[in-house]
């Protein structure tokens, strides 16, 4: 299970995708990107926890705000070539087998 | 069965493995005939022409594909082809020969599955490292994120 949250689950989110584009910018709490958006508080929270668990952003405490901080240097895991490598031929394995399926349906 | 889904890299080489549910000698059909490969072959969210396709060794795929507003001139070279059971091919780029790289795949059957193995065997680790090192430059700030749109859109493009 600990693989459920990985960095292309992340940024596959437009919601979180803005998030990310924001925090780049500068670091702001949880009320400040809510503001941003048409989505309750809530949602906006499960967002960010997302984006936290797979390591993105991390949240830090100030007195009582907690400010999130984007974390770029995550994002190389998917600009790293060997990830991009290895994401393309998961990509084609994945079509490779729908494929199949597909014409072995058609066969029966 | 998620245990034969694996990626690893070893020195120069990566390794996929992935067992698929069809017969090898289909598997091997969709891989090595122009009507099959182009429903699966190209990045996601890509069209693809082949050219030629001539699979003995020594002989070339001769493909374009078409995405990302533009068409892509490929080819690869066949090294060793023994069917159903191992294909291996030639990447060569337009650049120095030392980027170029050999894939290996076998296919073997298991319980009536076929498990791929496949081998992309690069010049050097150094040579990995270094196209990492590449990437990661271009990267970096706003580029990293304009990058990781395109690159998102062709994920999304190949949701159902």
């Amino acid at each position: 299970m600990t693989q459920t949250r990985d960095i292309f689950q992340a940024i596959a989110d437009p919601t979180r995708r803005q998030i990310i584009g924001m925090l780049a910018q500068k670091s702001l709490n949880v009320n400040a990107i809510a503001k941003e958006f048409d989505i309750t508080r809530q949602a906006v929270s499960l967002h960010v926890q997302f984006l936290n668990d797979c390591g993105l952003i991390v949240i830090k405490k100030q007195g009582r705000e907690r400010y999130c901080e984007a974390k770029l240097v995550k994002l190389n895991e998917v600009t790293d070539w060997v990830n991009q490598y290895r994401k393309h031929w998961d990509n084609k394995f994945d079509s490779l087998e729908s494929y199949l399926a597909k014409i072995q349906k058609k066969k029966k | 069965m998620e245990k034969h889904n694996t990626f690893k890299q070893e020195e120069n080489i990566l390794i996929h493995t992935r067992i698929i549910d069809a017969p090898r000698d289909l598997v091997w059909e969709v891989w090595t005939t122009p009507e099959h490969i182009k429903e699966w072959w190209g990045p996601n969210g890509f069209s693809l022409t082949t050219k030629s396709m001539n699979v003995e060794p020594g002989e070339i795929w001769d493909f374009i594909m078409h995405g990302m507003g533009r068409d892509w001139d490929s080819k690869i070279e066949y090294v060793e082809v023994k069917k159903p059971s191992f294909l291996s091919y030639k990447h060569s780029g337009e650049r120095s020969e030392d980027y170029n790289f050999t894939v290996t795949i076998l296919f073997e059957e298991v319980e009536g599955k076929t498990l791929l193995t496949m081998k992309s065997i690069f010049k050097s680790k150094a040579i990995i490292e270094e196209l990492n090192r590449e990437v990661n430059a271009i990267e970096g700030g706003k580029q990293t994120l304009n990058r990781l749109e395109n690159y998102i859109k062709i994920l999304e493009s190949n949701k159902p």
